[in-house]
């Protein structure tokens, strides 16, 4: 929103030393955040005011003319194609250098073939309105030379608030409102708004003059103002209201939807003028399915049940409080009007300009809630102006004055010693009484505490307990000048969070140990995505107004944003991996309420910790031993991780390559290489090995995992043994060692450390080398003894698997 | 035995002399001078010779031994000394052998510092749920039906209808949706940060992201004023930008908090001279804040006559982005090697 600086002026006197820097500053500490400030006079640099000495035809082009201009320092050849260009004309000349308001830049330039050092420009190429038919030419009080600023009297600076920050502040929407603030910033006088109502002589007499207006929904049409007017002729604004709209970013029209913007703009009130003579009476309700309406910008909105529109008793004629329409728009022969001056229910008008996409001026103020009173204020404002700019106004009919809620009183009690305390310091009860009052709050009583009355223009939704009336306050008397003090707490034990310990324990080794980069992909995939990996899509929760095709549905699993993070990097590495610590989202409930009901379930959610990387020779067994060491790192040196085949396998994953993981015999995730169809299907170079583990078991295990402790250091030594049994392929490695763990307890480990399968043995066998270590707590091994141990285990292996010692 | 003595002696003092480096050094003291070494073989000798013939060779070969270890001693020091011409020229200006390692998301940094800096003040770190209802989004923070936060532009809604035909499930988009489950579960007082992942649903450009994190901060006690809000914020500022910086603050309008308020800092960068990062004001604007509104301390079963709060929020892409300058917000989810490896 544009504020001008000389429209504030109308409503308090700023004196000099409060600079607009100072007005920029102080109102961004105390109420809305002003985005910058402009000062008009730099538009029009290097714009000046010239005289035309001489007019001749361009040789080379009919439409053209050479022209030399005295601007005082010197005389400007320019070649124009204005059509009323004349000698002794005074004219605004841009220089060479100037950059006019439509964004033209003015350069040395040469026109068919002949030079030109500057342009006289149209009123359109200086943004004071669209008039293109030839040049301006100036009063003759313009002086030559004289800068353009200064012959049309701009100095006027506009501020640029934040929209955002007027969120709760319907009041402020207009120059009025922030003048009010502006008064009690800078403790300066605020002058009453105009609200004198329109002289009886301006009416004519007659007995059958009601306007006819029907409210059919009450509920959403809060106030409803109406008066018909007749000898209106509608021209062209005079200056001092186009330059005030101009100055605030608004195009001129003309005076009619001038006006009606100017009192908008000045109190905050949207009003809207239907052409009288096209509109015999006036009713409101909701649209029927499927009406349609074409709008004043020349588009057809399609209506249902939940949109408020005004009618002429039949045919929608406007959106109420969004827009007008076409087919009773006011134009040049318009003599009659219908000004309508009314109060929407402010969510009514929020959902109809949604849906519909349009958003204006007017939803703008009213989806804010807007005081109920200022509709009344507008209406006698706009005649008022109306009378000045249409001499010949008649009122035809009285003012309509549909009111459907009795404005209540708000009255908020405000203690000071409890005003304090919220504080954390004492504000002086004058103070609070001189800030209260100047914003037009009402102070009641002054025993026992403040009795504040709230005003009407506060009530609608901002101010409706102590705490807002609080930070009225303290706004006011500066968060800046409130000392800052430590509060004093009891001490308590911050709660644990060993989740989030752990989380960062796996990423600091995943990281610096295992040389695994942190993604953090998107908790949204797509359906294309899900069907390259072949999963079933169909159970996945999705969302229902998604911002592209591209992210659509809530992820159940890492995989997919993983893969992806593969792909996208393999140009730029040859071995690289990812990790993520992320959450999954199922369609079923899980343990979390929705609201204190408590019979209601958020959906299952849960953490994950996904791995992938891309190896050279051997993704799949990288990946484990990433796996291996992070476990061992993050659980104990002696925790026992396993790899057994899957019971069953997600559609991306290697029929063989692929395994679930299990930590102390429980289950926590899942291990594969891609298969060749899915690397294709994502166009991966080199196939892939990817992970997912459940990180809240996975935490589960580590928080019951009791702490190693130490134990005597063996008193006698250990005997090792390295054998190599060779196997059929089919059997598994982990079987194999948890028979050779569990044959004696003399046998304390076995370390594999070969594997072997090629030309020295049968193609369906492997060889596994392990080192075994034999240890007695109790005595030093004989040869003898371990000798006897391993025969008997040798022969065991045989029985059980097959196994066939390997001889070297 | 005297000859064999003089022997070792000559050929010992003569491979001495054609030391160059100190392997070769090491194998004539192995050869010659080890426990098992040719001088030693000899002194092991010593034992078989008659008892006559023995003393005079003892004294021989322990004149012999004193003499090779001191030759020997004297070689290496000049060995040491480098007075020896080098035959092998190392350069000691290769690297070491580099260890690979991965690299932390920034938003993972900062959010680690952040976490420390509250722990480290007696806070606790909480967590909550990413896909949320719109009661603890949204109602129970006194974000009535009609705000315009609610509205569709803005929050990603999740394709499932209640009894009553609306979308009730939303991804969170700010992580005060904790506060209230916070307040349930843990009563007051309370004192905690809440790190995570929130969602809007507006379209990305450099500066804007659908997916992206804040911490939370939340303290709740008898007696919590706007005073101790403003002290909190200055401390986490110092602690976050340096022991000299400023804070100033305005209000702000939030509908969880009243009064809310924003904080800038004063720009680490130019000290608040003014720069590109500061937009040239001198001031960072880094968190919402606020005292705690009434409503919401209610919905969180917390008595709003006994206690009150203060709240505040950090976007972590805005520190980092601070931080680290970083220029364009999609790079945090971009999972790009070349940007993860700078940090």
């Amino acid at each position: 929103m544009y504020i001008s600086l000389n429209w504030l002026k109308e409503y308090i006197k700023i004196p000099a030393k409060i600079t607009p820097a100072k007005i920029a500053e102080e109102l961004t500490s105390h109420t809305v955040e002003v985005e910058g400030f402009v000062n008009q006079a730099k538009q029009f640099e290097n714009v000046v005011v010239g005289k035309v000495l001489e007019v001749k035809k361009h040789p080379n082009a009919d439409r053209l003319r050479l022209v030399n201009v005295d601007i005082k320092t010197q005389k400007l050849d320019i070649v124009c194609g204005a059509p009323n260009i004349a000698v002794d004309q005074l004219v605004p000349v841009a220089l060479v250098g100037a950059i006019l308001p439509n964004g033209l830049e003015i350069k040395e330039s040469v026109i068919r073939g002949e030079k030109s050092s500057g342009m006289i420009c149209a009123e359109d190429e200086l943004g004071l309105g669209k008039n293109h038919e030839g040049i301006m030419v100036l009063k003759s009080t313009a002086k030559i030379g004289e800068l353009f600023s200064k012959y049309i009297k701009v100095d006027d600076v506009i501020f640029e608030i934040d929209n955002k920050s007027l969120s709760n502040r319907p009041d402020l929407l207009n120059h009025y409102g922030i003048a009010r603030e502006l008064s009690v910033i800078f403790d300066l006088p605020l002058k009453e708004y105009e609200k004198s109502a329109v002289k009886k002589s301006n009416f004519i007499d007659k007995a059958d003059n009601e306007l006819e207006v029907k409210i059919d929904d009450q509920e959403s049409c809060l106030r409803y103002l109406a008066v018909r007017v007749g000898g209106i002729e509608v021209k062209e604004s005079p200056d001092w209201l186009k330059s005030k709209l101009i100055a605030i970013g608004q195009r001129p029209i003309n005076n009619i939807v001038d006006l009606t913007n100017y009192v908008m703009f000045d109190c905050g009130q949207p009003m809207h003028a239907f052409d009288g003579d096209k509109v015999p009476k006036i009713a409101v309700r909701k649209a029927k399915r499927d009406e349609i309406i074409e709008t004043l910008d020349e588009k057809e909105k399609v209506l249902n049940e939940s949109d408020l529109i005004i009618t002429d008793g039949k045919k929608p004629i406007a959106i109420a409080g969004i827009m007008g329409g076409k087919n009773s728009e006011i134009d040049s022969g318009t003599n009659k009007l219908i000004l309508e001056s009314a109060n929407f229910l402010a969510s009514s008008i929020r959902k109809t300009s949604q849906k519909l996409g349009l958003r204006t001026e007017a939803s703008v103020r009213f989806e804010k809630s807007l005081d109920i009173n200022l509709a009344k204020i507008a209406l006698d404002r706009f005649l008022n102006l109306l009378k000045e700019l249409c001499p010949n106004l008649v009122i035809e009919s009285s003012i309509t004055d549909i009111n459907q809620i009795a404005v209540e009183e708000k009255d908020i009690e405000l203690n000071l010693n409890w005003l304090a305390k919220k504080i954390g310091q004492e504000i002086n009860q004058d103070i609070v009484v001189k800030i209260l009052t100047k914003l037009g709050f009402r102070i009641k009583s002054a025993e026992n505490g403040l009795l504040v009355s709230v005003p009407s223009w506060r009530a609608t939704k901002d101010i409706n307990t102590r705490e807002d009336l609080a930070e009225e306050v303290l706004r006011l008397y500066g968060y800046n000048n409130i000392e800052a003090r430590l509060p004093v707490l009891m001490l308590n034990l911050p709660l644990p969070n060993q989740e989030r310990l752990l989380e960062r324990k796996i990423k600091q080794f995943l990281s610096i140990g295992e040389n695994l980069n942190e993604a953090y992909n998107y908790s949204f995939v797509s359906d294309d995505q899900l069907n390259k990996l072949s999963i079933e899509s169909s159970n996945h929760l999705r969302l229902a107004n998604p911002l592209s095709d591209m992210y659509t549905i809530l992820r159940q699993s890492l995989i997919p944003g993983l893969a992806l993070n593969i792909k996208t990097n393999q140009a730029k590495e040859e071995k690289f991996g990812f990790f993520e610590i992320g959450n999954v989202f199922f369609n079923t409930p899980g343990n979390l309420v929705k609201d204190t009901s408590g019979d209601q379930f958020l959906p299952y959610q849960e953490k994950h910790l996904g791995l992938a990387l891309i190896d050279a020779d051997d993704s799949f067994g990288k990946l484990k031993s990433v796996i291996n060491n992070l476990f061992l790192n993050i659980i104990n040196h002696e925790a026992q991780i396993e790899y057994l085949v899957a019971d069953s396998l997600p559609g991306w994953s290697d029929k063989q390559l692929s395994a679930k993981i299990l930590v102390f015999g429980e289950e926590v995730g899942f291990i594969g290489l891609l298969d060749r169809i899915t690397q294709k299907n994502i166009n991966l170079k080199r196939s892939s090995a990817l992970a997912e583990i459940n990180f809240y078991k996975l935490a589960a295990i580590i928080f019951k995992t009791p702490l190693l402790t130490f134990k005597e250091i063996p008193k006698y030594p250990a005997v090792m043994r390295d054998l190599a049994f060779v196997v059929n392929n089919k059997i598994l490695y982990n079987d194999l060692r948890n028979h050779i763990l569990n044959f004696n307890p003399l046998l304390r480990s076995a370390l594999l450390f070969d594997v072997y399968s090629g030309d020295k043995l049968a193609s369906d066998q492997k060889s596994l080398a392990f080192r075994l270590t034999y240890r007695a707590d109790d005595r030093t091994l004989l040869a003898s003894e371990v000798d006897a141990i391993q025969s008997d285990l040798v022969k065991y292996l045989e029985d059980r698997f097959e196994a066939k010692l390997r001889d070297f | 035995m005297k000859d064999k003595l003089n022997n070792l002696r000559n050929k010992f003092l003569q491979e001495l002399s054609e030391v160059k480096d100190i392997n070769y050094l090491r194998s004539i003291e192995l050869k010659y001078l080890s426990r098992k070494g040719e001088l030693s073989e000899m002194l092991h000798e010593l034992k078989d010779l008659g008892d006559d013939l023995r003393q005079e060779a003892g004294i021989m070969a322990n004149r012999i031994k004193k003499e090779l270890q001191e030759k020997f001693l004297e070689a290496e020091k000049l060995l040491n000394e480098d007075k020896v011409q080098a035959t092998s020229s190392p350069d000691v200006t290769l690297p070491g052998e580099k260890s690979f390692h991965g690299h932390l998301n920034p938003i993972t940094l900062v959010q680690n510092e952040l976490e420390d800096l509250f722990t480290s003040l007696g806070f606790s770190v909480i967590d909550g749920p990413e896909l949320e209802s719109d009661y603890y989004n949204f109602t129970a923070l006194n974000v009535p039906p009609s705000h315009p936060a609610r509205d569709m532009q803005d929050t990603f809604y999740v394709d499932s209808k209640n009894k009553e035909g609306q979308f009730d499930l939303l991804m969170r988009t700010q992580t005060s949706s904790v506060q209230i489950r916070a307040m349930q579960k843990y009563g007051a007082p309370l004192k905690a940060v809440i790190p995570g992942r929130c969602f809007r649903n507006e379209a990305t450009d450099a500066r804007h992201e659908h997916t992206f994190y804040q911490v939370e901060g939340l303290v709740i006690d008898k007696d919590i004023n706007f005073s101790n809000l403003k002290s909190f914020l200055e401390i986490v500022g110092q602690r976050l930008f340096g022991p000299n910086t400023k804070m100033r603050m305005r209000p702000k309008f939030f509908p969880f908090v009243e009064p809310g308020n924003n904080a800038e800092y004063t720009c680490f960068l130019c000290q608040g001279k003014g720069c590109r990062v500061c937009k040239y004001t001198g001031w960072l604007e880094i968190v919402g804040a606020g005292l705690v509104h009434p409503e919401v301390l209610r919905a969180g079963g917390i008595d709003p006559d006994v206690y009150s709060g203060l709240a505040f929020g950090f976007g972590l892409n805005r520190l980092a982005m601070l931080k680290y300058n970083i220029n364009d917000v999609r790079l945090f989810n971009s999972n790009d090697l070349k940007f993860l490896e700078q940090f």
